[in-house]
């Protein structure tokens, strides 16, 4: 569960052009729920979700993930609980161009220092679970965009986190590969991973996985819509 | 055993990013490799001619006397001789007789040695392999050699000499002294200096004094003194040459810094990405270490192979003429190959270190960016 | 000035690891003004970002230091020859007056930056940033010691003056230069071997108990102190003879010549890091009650007494054998 409170984002702050991204938003997202947030381009989707990922510290506001305060922690402990608790699927893949689809896998997981061999089979089942081991050794140059995507998804999975945050991932696929992961998303649901989505796009928000459609605008919650 | 398998780790990731940038790094290598090569080419033929100069001051006495007139040498009595005979502790004194002679017609200098047990009769000489090639003369050959009055004097070549470390022996020239003698129209009774030989090294300083006591007009001068001479001199031009060649110290690592700061959108998006995925601070750095070991240990490596090539067996052919001095007898020398950890670690210093330290500031800067930038590209 | 590549080298990289630790700490004074925890503002964020720069260029200048350490003494041990009566580094170093407290400060800033290492590396551990002050107070400290190394050190090369043949009439030799500590050489034996597997066995012994019960820190640190000084007078008057087969010969530096395969480099490299990790419990311990810090210190610490107690009982194990396979019997021994 992640809990946030009057959460602020400011960007150039006592500039001239100082203009808050996020304005006042509180909100606690559930375990084991989808989440979209919905809202016009600029309204503040990625950025509220790179702050419920720890990936960056609000201007101001307090945040905690399953119950412990994280505001202040050190960036290097927000890396860990990135590394252990979230698995992110970017709009673009962001998968490194020149490595195997199952190097890019397993990055994630490097720092940990864990086996070479075990971070390997972790990985393989992963890629077999969405269908793209027979692809675990090529680069990813080579993959199709559907490919690229499922590899995406094996990649936020390799800590099995307890969070999947995921930045309008439908945004290169056609209606059906989105409504493919969709499915893929229902399914990690039902495993007992808490989603978050940021999108647009009306497969995924008026998909039946959705739990709960959350409305922004010019940085601020405007609608919630508990589906459940 | 974590801690290796994540350093192994993050060097695959560290490999593998530079070989993706191999236009990049290739130049940077290249560029690095040079300045290797360069520093250690002159450290490795200083200390080859600095050894070369020992091995074979090592069989020369412990002690030759000269004589100075107006601070000049002059030739010495052979009187002297029997004088410092008597000292204590001097084992034998002996005359030697020996100079330099220029060879107008071919331009080459030679260094003449009067030596009485391996040349016995008058007329023959032995000769260097350098003197042997560069007149294109053989065993029983003759040469002329012009005296001071203006004379021509033929010798004949009895042998060529073998040559141990032929960068000492190449120019060299043994004849009778009575030869000698006549070339140069030397009195007899005199020589060009006195050598001793001692029976306990230790005593040498104060038998120094007392030669200069009996013979005030004298200058002895130990073995170890013209070895730490030599020493000082060829540290002295080695280390000029660094200094010289700092310039294009500087200007690699101007190359470095420049390379480690100027990130591509997509290296940028690469240590985002990494970042955003739970990537500390310190293991993107850590990452940057490895690759910058990785590029130094093959430049270093690569560079030093090439300059122990370059001297030890294409004998120095690059800067042959400005280290090695006066004489156009020496075309293939072969110096005796030496490496050792005072080389790599002096190497290390005034290449590697600075290296690390130009791209600390840079590699910081990368590892420190914001893990939301993924997010936003 | 002597200008042999090793010294220009050496002085460089003395000058950079200088400059390294000036940068530093010049950041380091700014964290110090403007640290505040509690805020999550653009300008903490770069502060906190900036640590890792620092904590990044002093490991790199430790790392430098310890290799120019053995560099430093290799090279003033190669330059004896150059010197009339030197024979090794003991001889080089007694040129000018600068020689012994360039290396003295060497060996001091060694180990002070390790221990600023051991800081570093817990305050990183904890998710408060407990010893941020302390930390950069402590930089403050070590870094105008190395500037001072860097001078000292330079001055000592600046005022090494080979001879040369023609500006003297070879009547330059003196005796020798020994007699440097002669005092320490002098001393009897007996006692001194009492004294040095006296002290090892003292401070291994507090090691393991501290490893294993997590008892007696300070008591460690101490007798680890005494135990690096007796090693050092142990080196020079009981153990280093062995080693040249010599009764007379005492020299703390030969043993690191060829001749003598290099063993020196092993005494010291024990010795130092044996020193520098005990010394590094003691340091620690003032902060074992930080709340933060009550997990990771006693877990640092027992890998510090580790090590160092690895180090010495290399250092003792190298020194036995040196002795037991020696061809030389010190008389009533
Ligand atoms: N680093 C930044 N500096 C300044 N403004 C930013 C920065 N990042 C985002 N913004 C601004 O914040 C607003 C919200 O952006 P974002 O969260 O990306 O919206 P969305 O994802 O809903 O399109 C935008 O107007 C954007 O221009
Ligand atoms: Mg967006």
């Amino acid at each position: 569960m992640i809990e946030i409170k009057n959460i602020r984002k400011v960007f150039n702050a006592g500039k001239t052009n100082e203009f808050a991204a996020i304005d006042g938003v509180s909100l606690q997202v559930d375990s084991d729920r989808i989440t979209v947030f919905k809202g016009p381009s600029g309204s503040g989707k990625t950025t509220l979700l790179s702050i419920l990922g720890c990936m960056v510290r609000p201007t101001s506001g307090r945040i905690e993930v399953n119950g412990r305060e994280i505001t202040s922690l050190p960036e290097q402990f927000l890396a860990e609980i990135r590394r252990s608790g979230f698995g992110f699927i970017f709009q673009q893949y962001n998968l490194i161009r020149g490595m195997t689809a199952l190097e890019n896998v397993m990055i994630p997981s490097y720092p940990t220092g864990e086996r070479r061999s075990s971070l390997k089979k972790r990985a393989v089942e992963l890629l077999d679970l969405f269908n793209v081991s027979h692809k675990a050794g090529s680069r990813v140059e080579e993959l199709s965009g559907g490919e690229a995507q499922r590899v995406t998804i094996a990649r936020a999975l390799m800590n099995n986190p307890r969070f999947v945050i995921a930045d309008e991932p439908t945004a290169h696929l056609d209606t059906k590969l989105s409504r493919e992961f969709m499915d893929i998303m229902l399914g990690l649901k039902t495993e007992g991973k808490t989603i978050l989505i940021a999108s647009h796009d009306p497969v995924v928000c008026d998909s039946i996985a959705v739990d709960r459609l959350v409305g922004m605008r010019d940085g601020r919650i405007t609608t919630v819509d508990d589906r459940r | 055993m974590t801690f290796i398998q994540k350093q192994r780790n993050i060097l695959d990731v560290a490999l593998c990013s530079l070989l993706r940038r191999k236009g990049k790094n290739l130049s940077l290598v290249v560029a690095y490799v040079f300045v290797i090569f360069l520093l250690s080419s002159v450290m490795f033929i200083t200390d080859a001619l600095k050894r070369e100069a020992s091995f074979v001051l090592k069989d020369t006495p412990e002690m030759v006397v000269q004589r100075l007139v107006a601070g000049r040498h002059e030739l010495v009595p052979t009187a002297y001789a029997k004088v410092i005979g008597k000292i204590k502790g001097v084992q034998s004194v002996s005359a030697r007789l020996w100079g330099y002679y220029y060879d107008a017609t071919n331009g080459a200098n030679y260094t003449l040695i009067v030596h009485q047990d391996l040349i016995t009769s008058p007329g023959s000489i032995m000769v260097g392999r350098g003197v042997a090639r560069h007149l294109s003369a053989g065993e029983n050959g003759t040469i002329p050699f012009k005296a001071c009055d203006g004379s021509y004097l033929f010798l004949e070549i009895r042998s060529v000499l073998p040559s141990e470390s032929e960068l000492v022996s190449a120019d060299l020239v043994l004849m009778s002294e009575l030869d000698f003698r006549r070339l140069f129209q030397m009195p007899e009774g005199y020589a060009t200096d006195l050598v001793l030989r001692v029976r306990n090294v230790r005593e040498l300083s104060t038998i120094a004094a007392k030669v200069v006591q009996l013979l005030p007009d004298t200058r002895p001068v130990s073995r170890d003194e013209i070895l730490r001479t030599y020493d000082a001199v060829f540290s002295w031009r080695s280390g000029l040459v660094i200094v010289i060649f700092a310039g294009a110290l500087c200007a690699f690592l101007i190359l470095a810094w420049d390379k480690a700061t100027g990130l591509s959108a997509e290296e940028k998006r690469e240590i985002g990405l990494l970042k955003a995925v739970g990537w500390e601070t310190s293991d993107v750095l850590l990452m940057k270490f490895w690759e910058g070991m990785a590029v130094s240990l093959v430049s270093f490596l690569t560079g030093i192979i090439l300059a122990y090539l370059h001297i030890f067996f294409t004998s120095a052919s690059l800067f042959e003429p400005a280290l090695k001095g006066w004489s156009v007898l020496y075309p293939d020398f072969r110096l005796t190959p030496f490496i050792d950890g005072q080389h790599a670690a002096t190497l290390f210093f005034l290449t590697v270190v600075p290296y690390t330290a130009a791209t600390i500031v840079p590699s910081w800067r990368t590892a420190t960016m914001d893990p939301d930038s993924v997010m936003r590209s | 000035m002597i200008f042999h590549p090793a010294i220009i080298a050496l002085s460089a990289g003395s000058l950079l690891v200088s400059l390294m630790l000036l940068y530093s700490a010049f950041h380091g004074i700014r964290i110090l003004r403007n640290w505040d925890m509690g805020s999550g503002s653009e300008s903490q964020l770069q502060l906190e970002r900036r640590t890792y720069l620092i904590s990044t260029l002093v490991a790199c200048a430790l790392g430098f230091q310890l290799l120019s350490l053995f560099l430093f003494i290799h090279t003033v041990d190669c330059m004896s020859g150059l010197f009339v009566g030197a024979m090794c580094a003991a001889g080089s170093l007694k040129v000018n007056p600068f020689g012994y407290p360039a290396i003295v400060l060497r060996v001091i800033n060694s180990i002070l930056a390790g221990q600023w290492l051991m800081i570093n590396h817990a305050d990183n551990k904890a998710f408060d940033y407990p010893l941020i002050r302390k930390k950069y107070g402590m930089l403050l400290v070590i870094m105008p010691l190395i500037v001072a190394e860097t001078a000292i050190q330079g001055a000592y090369f600046m005022g090494l003056k080979p001879e040369v043949i023609t500006s003297c009439c070879g009547v330059l030799f003196s005796a020798d230069s020994e007699g440097w500590a002669s005092g320490m050489a002098a001393l009897p034996p007996v006692p001194v071997a009492i004294a040095f597997y006296g002290f090892m066995a003292a401070t291994i012994s507090a090691g393991i108990l501290f490893y294993t019960r997590g008892v007696g820190p300070y008591l460690f640190a101490g007798l680890n102190l005494c135990a690096a000084t007796a090693c050092v007078i142990a080196l020079i008057c009981l153990i280093s003879p062995y080693f040249y087969e010599s009764p007379t010969h005492h020299c703390p530096f030969c043993i690191l010549q060829g001749e003598y395969r290099y063993v020196g480099y092993a005494f010291y490299l024990t010795l130092l890091a044996g020193a520098a990790a005990g010394l590094g419990v003691g340091t620690l311990t003032p902060f074992q009650g930080v709340e933060s810090l009550k997990r990771i210190i006693p877990e640092l610490q027992r890998t510090l007494a580790l090590v160092s107690i690895l180090s010495y009982s290399g250092f003792v194990v190298v020194a036995v054998s040196g002795i037991l396979f020696s061809n030389l019997r010190l008389t009533g021994y």
